[in-house]
């Protein structure tokens, strides 16, 4: 606990130095050259807190318009919550059965070789690529596939989930795909094979409680991932998430609370996908 | 089939792409087909139109299209290539390098403290590309930066931030080798630290830390391209207002997708092209990561006990230890590596043969001068001139054309040879054409030997400016011979060639040349100079000479018949005017500056020297002295495009009047204001500035009409590059020097570079400057 609490301190302060940069950084014009004035950090801190007591969120820009963090945190936080959550999750699900159950099959091979092109395309290229691909199909079919309309409801998130899903999945299925190849050949599978088990059975029993560990483990990486996208996505294809307060401002308050509540995100996916984690093996492995 | 099966495809292809890419890296800017100044212009060609932007394969002359400000896609992508590649090169080596070191020592402590691994993870949790946008977001602005200062503060900036997580992983490893037998049975035997770190762990980490510095090199240009996207770019980003655009200053890959991401709904050929490009780089360097990696799991991996799907088909390469040095056979992809290396050398050296410079107007002879003169006590001189010429056009010539020294008196043609046979040749309209025999038409250099005499006025000081053949410039098809009858500005049109002088003169005559001399008085020498635009002598005698030195180094010599009070005056001022222009605009060409009073009307600047008129402004002074930039160091053609360097050194000299002396702005441009209102006065209406000079109606129009007109549009268009007008008048002129210094510019590559500056269309020339005529 003690250590959870050390790690939480460290976020949280690493958190506030980011959200400071902006004001802490700056160019000096005489010189041209660039201007570091770490003291100002205790005073934009102490400003966020105080702020922060007196139950003001403060307000963040979007385009010309002032709005209140307070008024629109809610809706902006679901978002962002919903497509990380089912982003991460469609992740771990997809490499977890193409990685282990699935990973003898002839259809695997296709879905490996399929993944390993996609894997070496950097994620941002993905995006990038994918929106093209969109705009193509509805120039072709005039099927609309997204929408940038920030109130475009499912056809605004659906997409987006898509998106954050690949890179964790490529990630994820690698990952899964080198560790289940180094476990096969451990010597208790070799017992496992001699006692005349069968695949399956050494799947479930064997394998994959040993590549459990890492892949919680490598979750919080996955989660980072998938934040990282997350922040591209919502910018590119204009979604009203938690990266609406993050981007277009130069001031603490708004980005310290966009990253402390994109932190809450993290926590709530990671929670949930332990605990999907847990109930799968409940369910399958401990009959 | 099974030995196909075998090879190790993504590790060839790997290198094979690598070693493109590096190629391009190096070679880039040499194989682009435009300048990154030129731009299509709207042009109506077999009844259709061609205006940017341009789509891919429509045009020869720009291959990849243009995008939609007309500049080629192809040349940006080769001249930005290499800044993407480097700065990830560099960045991972910084990263790799202390992340490793520091990992290896902290992988061997016997517990980790627990807030390096709180560290660790909190780190995790942040993506790394929203850290550095943090730190590039309050000062990636092009226009108050350098791009260096930015590229270099995102070098250190994004290799300082990525250490903890390669600290994080090697840490992990070593710690986990540490525990290995052999490192128990090292440390019994005494070994220390350090031994065991760089004896036992290392060596089973290298592999492991080469394919992750391949991979990290991708993830550096991933976050690149990441924050390329959020219109943070690698070296500045240039923001537009009315429309809000975003353009990227280095051209660097990532910068060029980020920059087009607007096109994502139309001309989609802007964005997908270095998109394609920015993804061969990344594919390039996975698939030799990846490639080197299952040749490590081929080499070292157990074998699985069950049936998992995904067996390495690459046949391992076993260590032989047994093997003696002589029985190492060259093997197949020993043979491929060496054809790569082979290839590369060669194609690089095909590339410097054969590139030719973009910036500039091409000229398409060369010529070097090998001259010996004797000077008698009459005066006569006796000059036998050796001139090497090369053709470089597609042309073979007929004939050679020369500038014929006709301002000379008496002149005596002794001899002409070409190619080691007498030539026939004829003199007309001060120009000399020298038949070239017709086996020798074909020929891609020709020797010409003049031999002539002439007759010097016994006077005390004689400015020898126009006393040799010069050869004319080929260009276009044609010798560019027309001489113009100013006084002001070069005589002729002329090229950058080298020269050797060697010379004798009867006793107690002084020779100076554009060259440093030690001032010592001598009737024999030998003066060499390369590059210079012309060969100036002066021939004194009885004269003496005041000097000083620059804070900057160059050496100033007067030769004047003035008090010494008057002496220290014009020299001081030319002194700080050198200071100045050496600060702002680039180093000072010349060691040595003589300055030579005349009784000349004009002032004259050659290589090196300056002739004054009488009674010199110090603006005319000043303007001399920043001719030797403009005028002595950027050739042009004077018939038509003499206002480029009058207008600059002009516009240069009021620079200096307004910064160095505070003068205010009508003042410092009293000398151009006063001229255009003598026009004005005299009725003389408007006329343009590049028009042929036999059609010009007052001098006044190509240099007070230009230094204004640049002037203007500076005060106007300053915020584009800066806070202060006086600093982007600087870079400006800076700017230009640089880029054309030792090449030919005409009106068309002014404009270009202006263009492209200020961002302005042709169209803002249009009322001082015909934007259609030449080229």
């Amino acid at each position: 606990m003690a250590r959870f609490v050390q790690q939480m301190v460290i976020i949280f302060i690493l958190i506030l130095f980011l959200a400071a940069l902006p004001t802490m950084i700056s160019i000096n014009m005489e010189e041209k050259s660039i201007q570091w004035s770490f003291s100002q950090f205790p005073a934009a801190v102490s400003d966020f807190i105080s702020q922060l007591s007196q139950g003001n969120l403060g307000t963040y820009q979007l385009g010309l318009q002032e709005r209140s963090i307070a008024q629109d945190i809610g809706d902006n936080f679901i978002t962002s919550l919903i497509i990380m959550f089912f982003g991460v999750v469609i992740a771990v699900f997809i490499s977890v059965i193409f990685g282990i159950f699935l990973s003898r099959l002839r259809m695997t091979k296709i879905f490996r070789m399929m993944m390993n092109v996609l894997s070496t395309i950097p994620d941002f290229i993905l995006i990038v690529l994918a929106m093209l691909l969109a705009i193509k199909i509805y120039k072709w079919t005039g099927i609309r596939v997204i929408s940038l309309r920030p109130d475009g409801g499912a056809l605004n998130i659906w997409f987006p989930t898509l998106l954050i899903a690949v890179a964790p999945t490529l990630y994820m299925f690698k990952l899964i795909a080198e560790k289940y190849y180094q476990t096969s050949g451990e010597d208790y599978i070799r017992t496992a094979v001699a006692k005349g088990m069968n695949v399956h059975t050494i799947n479930f029993q064997h394998v994959f409680k040993n590549i459990e560990p890492f892949i919680i483990a490598d979750l919080v990486k996955v989660i980072s991932l998938a934040i990282g996208n997350l922040f591209i996505v919502e910018y590119i294809l204009n979604v009203s998430g938690i990266t609406k307060f993050i981007f277009q401002s130069t001031e603490i308050q708004p980005i310290a609370i966009g990253l402390i509540s994109m932190l809450f995100i993290s926590f709530i996916v990671y929670l949930s996908i332990r605990l999907l984690i847990y109930l799968f093996k409940r369910g399958f492995i401990y009959e | 089939m099974n030995k196909l099966q075998q090879i190790n495809y993504s590790l060839y292809i790997g290198i094979l792409f690598v070693a493109i890419l590096l190629f391009l890296c190096l070679f880039g800017p040499m194989l682009a087909p435009h300048s990154m100044t030129t731009t299509l212009e709207v042009q109506y060609k077999d009844g259709g139109v061609i205006a940017p932007p341009l789509a891919p394969f429509e045009s020869w002359a720009y291959p990849l299209g243009t995008d939609q400000w007309g500049y080629d896609i192809l040349s940006m992508i080769l001249n930005g290539l290499r800044y993407t590649v480097l700065i990830a090169v560099v960045v991972t080596m910084i990263k790799m390098i202390l992340g490793t070191v520091i990992g290896m020592y902290i992988g061997t402590w016997k517990k980790v403290p627990h807030w390096i691994v709180a560290f660790e993870n909190a780190w995790s949790y942040v993506p790394l590309f929203i850290i550095v946008y943090f730190f590039l977001l309050p000062i990636n602005n092009a226009t108050l930066l350098e791009p260096g200062t930015l590229i270099t503060y995102f070098i250190i900036i994004m290799s300082l931030l990525s250490v903890p997580s390669i600290v994080s992983s090697v840490r992990k490893k070593s710690s986990e080798v540490y525990k290995s037998d052999f490192i128990k049975a090292s440390t019994t035997l005494g070994a220390k630290k350090s031994r065991i770190i760089w004896h036992h762990i290392f060596p089973q980490l290298k592999e492991s830390l080469l394919v992750m510095f391949i991979l990290e090199i991708v993830y550096v240009i991933t976050i690149m391209g990441q924050l390329a996207l959020v219109n943070i770019f690698i070296g500045g980003t240039i923001v537009r207002f009315d429309p809000l655009i975003y353009l990227s200053v280095t051209k660097e890959l990532s910068g060029l997708v980020g920059q087009a991401r607007g096109n994502i709904y139309g001309n989609t050929h802007i964005l997908i092209i270095p998109l394609i490009v920015l993804l061969f780089t990344t594919i390039s360097f996975s698939l030799l990561a990846s490639g080197l990696k299952n040749k490590f799991q081929a080499d070292y991996q157990r074998t699985p006990w069950i049936k998992t799907g995904n067996e390495p088909k690459i046949a391992p390469n076993r260590k032989n230890y047994n093997k003696k040095k002589s029985d190492k056979k060259l093997n197949a992809s020993h043979l491929t590596f060496m054809a790569l290396l082979a290839a590369f050398i060669l194609a690089g050296t095909f590339v410097i043969y054969t590139s030719e410079t973009k910036v500039g107007v091409k000229q398409e002879s060369k010529a070097s001068y090998d001259i010996a003169f004797q000077m008698d006590e009459d005066g006569r001189f006796n000059v036998q001139s050796d001139i090497l010429i090369k053709n470089e056009s597609e042309d073979s010539w007929n004939d050679i054309m020369f500038f014929y020294p006709a301002e000379q008196r008496n002149i005596n043609i002794e001899e002409i040879k070409i190619d080691k046979q007498s030539a026939a040749y004829e003199i007309k309209n001060e120009t000399l054409k020298i038949i070239i025999p017709e086996k020798n038409k074909k020929a891609r250099k020709h020797k010409v030997k003049i031999q002539y005499s002439f007759e010097m006025t016994k006077d005390s000081m004689n400015v020898l400016a126009d006393w040799y053949p010069a050869a004319a410039v080929y260009q276009n098809g044609k010798w560019s011979v027309e001489k113009k009858d100013y006084a002001q500005g070069p005589m002729y049109h002329s090229r950058f060639s080298d020269f050797d002088v060697q010379y004798q003169t009867p006793e107690g005559y002084r020779i100076v040349t554009s060259k440093k001399d030690d001032g010592a008085i001598e009737e024999k020498g030998s003066v060499k100079t390369k590059s210079e635009i012309a060969f100036p002598v002066v021939i004194m005698k009885d004269e003496v000479f005041v000097d000083k030195e620059t804070t900057s180094g160059t050496h100033l010599r007067l030769f004047a018949d003035l008090s010494a009070a008057e002496s220290e005056d014009l020299l001081q001022q030319a002194s700080s005017a050198i200071e100045f222009f050496n600060e702002e605009i680039g180093s000072f060409p010349y060691e040595q500056l003589d300055i030579i009073q005349s009784d000349a009307d004009t002032t004259q600047t050659y290589p090196g020297m300056i002739v004054l008129g009488r009674d010199v402004s110090a603006h005319e002074l000043v303007q001399s002295v920043a001719k030797s930039y403009f005028q002595s160091n950027i050739a042009s053609n004077p018939h038509e495009h003499l206002w480029i360097s009058e207008g600059l050194s002009s516009f240069a000299a009021s620079h200096y009047l307004m910064m160095a002396e505070n003068q205010s702005e009508t003042d410092a441009f009293s000398v151009s204001l006063s001229q255009v209102d003598r026009m004005k006065e005299a009725g003389l209406g408007r006329q343009k500035s590049n028009v042929p000079l036999s059609e010009l109606k007052d001098f006044g129009f190509i240099s007070a009409q230009p230094a204004l007109q640049i002037n203007m549009m500076i005060n106007e268009r300053y915020e584009l590059k800066g806070v202060d007008p006086m600093d982007v008048k600087s870079q400006y002129l800076a700017g230009f020097y640089k880029q054309y210094r030792s090449k030919e510019v005409d009106t068309t590559e002014f404009i270009q570079f202006t263009k492209s500056y200020f961002s302005v269309p042709s169209g803002y020339f249009n009322n001082w400057l015909d934007t259609k005529a030449s080229r």
